[in-house]
C-alpha cells in the first residue's frame, strides 16, 4: 500500500508541476480513523496529501461532472468499480477523454465503515494501515485494530467484478487479489426478492421507501446521474408542484416514485459502484433495486455491467432500425 | 415542588397512561436500527438504550411534510378548511443537545411573525429530557457550553439513577404532569439521585474526544465571506440534504400545493440550502448558483447568522452531520480551519 501511495503522490506531483492537469482528485486522510475524505490537489505540494487504502470507498468519478463545462484537464483516482463510471461518462460524452487523466489503483477491498466504527476507540488517530493478507490492520495511536477481510469488507467487495481499473492512464501499483468471495453470487439476493410474492415484495419496499428522508444523497453520489437538471428538481412554482413528479412531499407514494423512476433512469448506466447504498443515511438497500435492473438487462439484452469498456453500447442507448419495438 | 424519582416500571406505566390522552413521541427504532422520534402506542415501542436519535426531535415540531390547510373550489366558491389544532403531546427522550436545539428554533417561529403551526405544537407539548448515558465520538456539545446532563429547555429532566430515574421538575408544565400522575413518582432516593446525576456529569465530561475552541470564530468567519476557503471546501460537497435534514436546528422549508380537481391542500415541506434549486429565482437567476455559495451559507448560518439574529448558537454540537456526511465534511474541522486560515 505504501508503494502505491508513493507512486500516486509522485505521479500527481509530476502532473501538477508540469501543468499537465490543473487538479488531481483523490483521497486524503479523514477526520476519524475509519475514513478518508475526497481531496482536490491543485499544487505539487498538495499531492503529498493524497493517500490510498481500504478506507477509500467514495467514487470520485462523480466530481468530474462539476468540471465538465470548464476547459481544464483533470486527473482522478479510481478503483476497479469506480473506473466503470469513467467509461460510462466518456460514452455519454459527459467528459472529454483528452481532458482526463485516469490514475488507477489496485483495490483489495474496502472496509465497511459501519462495521468497523464500533471497534475503533473514540478519538483514535490513524497512523498506518497494514495488509497481512488475511487481515487489514488499522494502526492507531490507541492500538492496533485487526479486521479480518472475510468479515469487515463492504458487501459489494465480496461480489467484486473488477478490482483492477478497466481504464487507466497510470497504474499506481501491481495487481492485487480480488476481494470477491465464493458464495456471494452476483444475483443471489435479487433472485430471492424475485421469488417473493407480490404482496411480500410490496410490503418490503413500502417499508424501505417510507423510511426515506428524501435527502437525495443517493442521486447526488451516483455517477450515472449526470443530468444538469434532474427530473425531480424541475423549476416549477409551488402551486403547480402536484403536476410534476417528485415534489418535496415526503410520503410513501412520492418516495416510491422517486426511487422507482431513478431505478429506470439508471438502467444501462448504473455501474454497480454501490455509492447510493453507502451514502444512504437510513440504510435503504438501494443496490438491490439496481442489481435487479442489471440482471434484467443481462437476461433481456445480454448486457454486461455497464462501463466495462467504452465499446459496448448500453442497451437502452442503442438505436437499431430492426428494433422489434416499432415506435423506436 | 421538589424533585422526585421514578422507577423504570413506573416510567413505563406513566408513558402508557400518557398515550391515552396525548400523542406520545419518543425515540423508536426501525427494522434497520435507525432511531428517530416517532409516535408510540405503548412504552414498549421505545428504543430504550438508544444513544442518539439519528433524525432529531425537530420532526415533531416541524414535520417533514405538514398540511397547512385544505381548500375546495367546487361550486365556484372557495372554501378553506383549516387543519384542526394538534392534540396535546408529550415528547420523551431529548438529550441536552436536542433540548438546546428546540430552544434555538423557538425564536425563529416565535419572532415578529408568529408561526401558529409550530407554536401550537410547542405550547401543547410537554418535553421530557433525558441525560446522556455516554458520549459518542462525534459529540462536541460541551464546546457549546452544554453538559450531557443539562436539563435546560425541558419541562422534566430524567437521569438514570440506580434502577430508576432521578426527575428534575423544571417548569410549571412539568409540575402539572407530575401532579396529574403523582402516585407514580416518589420522594424516596432523591438525594441519591442528585448524587448519581452529579457523578454521571463528571464521568461524561471526561469522555469527550472532540473539543473545539469557539473563541473568536464568529468574528473571524464574519470577515471571510469572500475567502477562497469556501471554494476549496465546497469541492467535495455532493449537495445532498443529509446535514440539513439531520441537523436539529436547520429549519428551512418550502410551501407547495397538492391538488386534484377542485380540492387540494397546501403543504409545508422541509427544504435544504444545500439543494441547487433552493434559491432559484423565477427569472432563472440563482444568487447561490454554485456549491461554494451554498456551503458557505450553511456554515455562516451555523457559526454566525443564527447567533446574530437570535443571540443563540446555530449549532449545538450534536455531531449528526459529522457522523453522516458521506464525504467527511466535518464542522469541527471547519471551525479549526477558520481559526487557521489567513
Amino acid at each position: 500500500m505504501k508503494t502505491v501511495v508513493d507512486n500516486l503522490r509522485r505521479e500527481a506531483a509530476r502532473l501538477l508541476a508540469g501543468d499537465e492537469v490543473k487538479m488531481v482528485i483523490g483521497y486524503a486522510a479523514g477526520t476519524d480513523a475509519a475514513r478518508t475524505t475526497p481531496c482536490f490537489a491543485t499544487t505539487p505540494e498538495q499531492a503529498a496529501l493524497l493517500t490510498w487504502g481500504p478506507l477509500c470507498a467514495n467514487n470520485l468519478v462523480k466530481y468530474l461532472l462539476d468540471y465538465r463545462f470548464e476547459d481544464t484537464r483533470l486527473a482522478v483516482v479510481v478503483k476497479g468499480c469506480d473506473s466503470r463510471a469513467v467509461n460510462r461518462l466518456l460514452q455519454d460524452l459527459q467528459f472529454p477523454r483528452q481532458r482526463l487523466v485516469v490514475l488507477g489503483v489496485p483495490c483489495g477491498g474496502q472496509l465497511d465503515r459501519a462495521s468497523i466504527l464500533s471497534e475503533i476507540p473514540p478519538g483514535a488517530r490513524l497512523q498506518d494501515i497494514e495488509d497481512t493478507g488475511e487481515d487489514l490492520v488499522l494502526v492507531t495511536d490507541k492500538g492496533r485494530l485487526s479486521f479480518p477481510k472475510d468479515r469487515f469488507l463492504m458487501d459489494k467487495c465480496y461480489r467484486c467484478e473488477t478490482n483492477m481499473p478497466v481504464v487507466a492512464d497510470f497504474l499506481a501499483g501491481e495487481p492485487v487479489p480480488s476481494p470477491a468471495r465464493e458464495g456471494f453470487e452476483h444475483t443471489a439476493e435479487v433472485d430471492g426478492m424475485e421469488a417473493l410474492d407480490i404482496a411480500d415484495k410490496s410490503s418490503f419496499w413500502d417499508n424501505e421507501f417510507s423510511r426515506c428522508l428524501r435527502c437525495t444523497a443517493c442521486r447526488n453520489a451516483c455517477p450515472a446521474c449526470s443530468c444538469k437538471e434532474c427530473v425531480f428538481e424541475q423549476a416549477v412554482p409551488g402551486w403547480q408542484q402536484s403536476g410534476i413528479i417528485g415534489s418535496k412531499v415526503n410520503s410513501l407514494p412520492e418516495n416510491a416514485v422517486f426511487h422507482l423512476i431513478r431505478m429506470f433512469h439508471v438502467t444501462g448506466r448504473c455501474v454497480d459502484c454501490g455509492e447510493c447504498e453507502r451514502v444512504c443515511p437510513v440504510g435503504i438497500p438501494l443496490r438491490l433495486l439496481y442489481r435487479k435492473v442489471l440482471k434484467d438487462a443481462r437476461i433481456l439484452y445480454g448486457a454486461g455491467t455497464p462501463g466495462m469498456s467504452t465499446e459496448t453500447v448500453s442497451p437502452l442507448s442503442e438505436f437499431r432500425p430492426d428494433d422489434p419495438e416499432e415506435f423506436m | 415542588m421538589s424533585n422526585k424519582t421514578i422507577t423504570r416500571d413506573q416510567l413505563a406505566t406513566l408513558l402508557d397512561r400518557l398515550v391515552e390522552k396525548n400523542r406520545v413521541i419518543a425515540p423508536v427504532s426501525d427494522n434497520r436500527g435507525v432511531v428517530r422520534f416517532g409516535e408510540i402506542q405503548k412504552a414498549g415501542d421505545i428504543a430504550w438504550g438508544f444513544d442518539q436519535a439519528k433524525v432529531p426531535a425537530k420532526s415533531h415540531f416541524l414535520p417533514q411534510t405538514e398540511e397547512l390547510y385544505r381548500y375546495d373550489t367546487s361550486g365556484g366558491e372557495l372554501k378553506i378548511e383549516p387543519v384542526p389544532p394538534p392534540r396535546p403531546a408529550v415528547i420523551f427522550g431529548l438529550h441536552p443537545c436536542d433540548l438546546k436545539a428546540v430552544a434555538a428554533l423557538d425564536p425563529v417561529f416565535d419572532g415578529a411573525f408568529k408561526d401558529v403551526y409550530y407554536l401550537n405544537k410547542r405550547e401543547r407539548t410537554v418535553i421530557i429530557g433525558l441525560s446522556c448515558r455516554k458520549v459518542l465520538p462525534t459529540c462536541f456539545c460541551r464546546s457549546y457550553g452544554i453538559e450531557p446532563t443539562d436539563g435546560q429547555g425541558a419541562d422534566l429532566m430524567l437521569t438514570e439513577a440506580g434502577d430508576g430515574y432521578y426527575v428534575e421538575i423544571l417548569t410549571p408544565k412539568g409540575e402539572a404532569l407530575i401532579r396529574d400522575n403523582a402516585p407514580l413518582f416518589s420522594d424516596a432516593g432523591v438525594a441519591e439521585g442528585r448524587r448519581a446525576k452529579d457523578a454521571l456529569a463528571g464521568e461524561l465530561a471526561g469522555q469527550f474526544q472532540l473539543n473545539v475552541d469557539l473563541t473568536g470564530v464568529k468574528a473571524k468567519v464574519d470577515t471571510m465571506f469572500e475567502h477562497p476557503y469556501w471554494q476549496e471546501l465546497a469541492r467535495k460537497c455532493l449537495g445532498c440534504g443529509i446535514c440539513t435534514y439531520l441537523c436539529p436546528t436547520c429549519h428551512c422549508f418550502d410551501i407547495i400545493e397538492s391538488h386534484s380537481g377542485h380540492r387540494g391542500c397546501r403543504l409545508r415541506c422541509w427544504d435544504s440550502c444545500m439543494f441547487a434549486d433552493f434559491t432559484l429565482h423565477t427569472s432563472s437567476h440563482n444568487p447561490r448558483s454554485t456549491k461554494k455559495e451554498r456551503v458557505r451559507n450553511r456554515f455562516l448560518h451555523k457559526l454566525s447568522y443564527h447567533d446574530e439574529r437570535y443571540g443563540l448558537a446555530g449549532c449545538v454540537g450534536c455531531g449528526r452531520c459529522i457522523a453522516e456526511c458521506p464525504v467527511n465534511i466535518d464542522i469541527t474541522q471547519i471551525i479549526a480551519d477558520i481559526e487557521e486560515v489567513d
